[in-house]
């Protein structure tokens, strides 16, 4: 660091890890108005029995969610995560050992799968096939470990899993703190700055010698692990194992980072803006359930959020913008090889 | 393979030429020759395997499958992807049930519908990409999730009417000596019309050209947006025929039917060598997707192979295709299928 760049510091925090957050500014403003707005009109939205379903509610979302940011900063896109949750959820609940072998297989076959996906992606193998391919693979994998929904979670993982700090429980903070960790490896680390940049543009990352194929081993790496993870916050509300429960989670993460402003381009985006966006997704369910209103509105109501969040980004005139680009954001790669 | 056809060209260089085109279509041959493959192992592995009629009728229950990959493939060949497929069949398939209420005489009015709904959703789906700008991944989610809530209110999980009988009876007949089913007929139809329109036409020319590279089929002066919105119309006109005769097929309306079709046609259609960053690849390639797909599921329901097995190798082969047909671009000429 030059003294010019030192100068300019207020925060410990490097003045592109500020930077980065710009962006997400605009979905922040518009969650905390959602909420108060929520919070005012809604009687039971106020419950703290409600409070507290809601941020059980987030907790996987948010970590499953905060690893597809990082892999569609790389330009790429994980369509296994669903599946990988699933997993996990099965592994929880299928093998009757401790709860800490239960944590280490989970961790372990997330950082595995992940691994996998990365080494798909390196060789040159598009992302949205690969992460296709493995999701079949992991959902087959589940349905081996237990056939059907069900099993038995070992009490000593249920317990700190299903602990609640007043009404704010424990897999939410602990889903917080990892959103937290993946967003300042992403800003502050040399992997972090890497990562930006082979996002960005992969052939011009590849001739700075940057390690190209490293920063994406550990970017689906990571995505695998955070996908584990989030099946394990996921057990905390459903107290079993179950082949299919994380089937949605897919495209309601890709939903979240995109609508935190992650650029589906890659390259561009703070991991912190999927905290806002899981906080208006999950809003969104919340309302609606609290409302009485007939579920399916729910899918009509995540459309419409997409496309709107969308629009506003492109009438801000921002280039975090999902909209710079009228075309999919694989295409730089294909069209690169 | 039928696909390849060597032109009519001067004797001495006939030969040549041959070879050049097969070299072009390498993809188309490797998913041909894995088609013909598991063809092969389908044959020996079940008891009467070799009989063309238990052939035909298998590709022609999958009929719809192979409807849908069409439209799929025109739409990556726009160099777009289209997830709102799975949603718009099971649309067709609770408007055209709505309309026919079980009457033979409602059919047409049943089949228009549900058409013009599913050309509608991809007219949407078109503008919201060309128009406002926003990645096929995104618009097309988005709008495949609206049309799935849509159908859930309207239904309320429980599709109303019922399927012509009329319609029934077309989905198990069979022509020709009663060897080809009517639904193979139908496929065969809709992918000729849209190959005379992708290989036949200006059209198609200029379509392939937007494709292929944007940016250079503009400045030679082709309205590209107007390519990309006719992709995802003809995609989403495709999948309401899917619809329809997945309807017809299993005899019942449903708001859930279909919903693997969407990743399905992708993997058919990158399995039949079409590439994600647009005009590479042949509509024939989607034929061949759809038969590996359909004869591998086919085996390893036979052989009674565990569903959680299936989804193992349905998963490894898709990779594996990939991966070989990456090599395939990557070496030569790179102008595969163009």
């Amino acid at each position: 660091m030059s003294a010019l760049a030192t100068s300019r510091r207020s925060s410990p925090l490097g003045t592109t890890t500020l930077a980065g957050l710009k962006p997400a500014l605009f979905i922040t403003l518009v969650s905390i108005v959602a909420v108060v707005i929520a919070a005012i009109v809604s009687e039971p939205f106020r419950s703290p029995t409600n409070v507290e379903s809601l941020l059980f509610q987030m907790a996987p979302l948010l970590l499953v969610a905060a690893g597809q940011a990082i892999v569609i900063t790389t330009a790429g896109i994980d369509l296994s995560v669903g599946s990988m949750m699933s997993l996990a959820t099965v592994l929880a609940a299928a093998s009757s050992s401790s709860a800490g072998a239960v944590v280490a297989i989970v961790v372990a076959v997330g950082l595995l799968g992940g691994l996998g996906n990365g080494i798909g992606v390196v060789s040159g193998v598009n992302p949205l096939v690969m992460t296709l391919g493995t999701m079949a693979i992991f959902r087959g994998v589940a349905l081996l470990v237990l056939g059907q929904p069900g099993g038995v979670v070992p009490a000593d993982l249920l317990t700190p899993l299903t602990t609640v700090f007043g009404h704010v429980p424990l897999t939410f903070l602990l889903a917080l703190g990892g959103v937290a960790i993946l967003w300042l490896a992403s800003a502050e680390t040399r992997w972090g700055r890497a990562l930006f940049a082979v996002g960005g543009d992969e052939a011009h990352a590849r001739r700075a010698r940057l390690p190209v194929r490293r920063t994406l081993l550990i970017a689906y790496s990571l995505s695998g692990l955070f996908a584990a993870l989030a099946g394990l916050a996921l057990v905390a509300r459903i107290y079993s194992g179950d082949p299919n429960v994380g089937d949605p989670f897919a495209l309601d993460s890709i939903t979240a980072a995109l609508i935190g402003g992650i650029a589906v381009t890659g390259g561009r985006g703070s991991v912190l803006a999927v905290i806002p966006a899981v906080l208006l997704l999950a809003l969104t369910d919340n309302l609606l359930n609290l409302a009485g209103v007939f579920s399916y509105w729910q899918y009509i109501a995540k459309g419409v959020i997409l496309i709107l969040t969308l629009a506003a980004y492109h009438a801000a005139g921002r280039p975090t913008g999902l909209l710079t680009m009228a075309r999919g954001g694989w295409r730089k790669r294909g069209g690169a090889a | 393979m039928s696909a390849v056809q060597a032109p009519p060209a001067a004797s001495g260089s006939r030969g040549e030429q041959l070879r050049r085109r097969l070299l072009r279509s390498r993809e188309l041959l490797v998913s041909y020759g894995l088609a013909l493959a598991l063809l092969i192992a389908f044959a020996v592995a079940t008891p009467g395997g070799w009989e063309p009629q238990r052939i035909l009728t298998i590709l022609g229950q999958n009929a719809q499958l192979g409807i849908a990959a069409i439209g799929q493939t025109v739409v990556l060949l726009s160099g777009g992807l289209d997830l709102s497929i799975g949603p718009v069949m099971n649309l067709a398939s609770v408007v055209s049930s709505a309309q026919m209420r079980g009457q033979d005489g409602n059919i047409a009015q049943g089949i228009a519908v549900a058409i013009a709904a599913g050309g509608l959703v991809g007219l949407v789906n078109g503008l919201l990409v060309s128009r406002a700008k926003i990645p096929p991944l995104l618009a097309t989610l988005a709008v495949g999730t609206i049309v799935q809530g849509g159908y859930y209110v309207y239904t309320e999980g429980q599709p109303k009417g019922g399927v012509a009988p009329g319609l029934q009876s077309a989905a198990d007949a069979k022509v020709l000596g009663s060897i080809v089913p009517w639904w193979l007929v139908l496929w065969i139809a809709v992918w000729i019309v849209v190959a005379f329109l992708l290989y036949r036409t200006t059209w198609g020319r200029r379509f392939y050209a937007a494709g292929a590279s944007p940016r250079a089929a503009w400045l030679s002066g082709v309205a590209v947006s107007r390519y990309v919105v006719g992709a995802y119309v003809l995609s989403g006109i495709c999948a309401a025929i899917a619809g329809i005769a997945l309807t017809a097929y299993t005899g019942s309306p449903s708001v859930s039917g279909a919903d693997s079709y969407t990743l399905q046609t992708v993997a058919a259609a990158v399995i039949g060598g079409v590439a994600f960053s647009g005009g590479i690849g042949r509509l024939a390639g989607a034929f061949a997707g759809v038969a590996v797909l359909v004869f591998l599921t086919t085996i390893l329901e036979t052989l009674n192979v565990d569903s959680a097995v299936q989804y193992v190798v349905q998963g490894a082969v898709l990779i594996g295709m990939m991966l070989v047909n990456r090599r395939l671009i990557g070496r030569g000429s790179g102008s595969a299928g163009r």
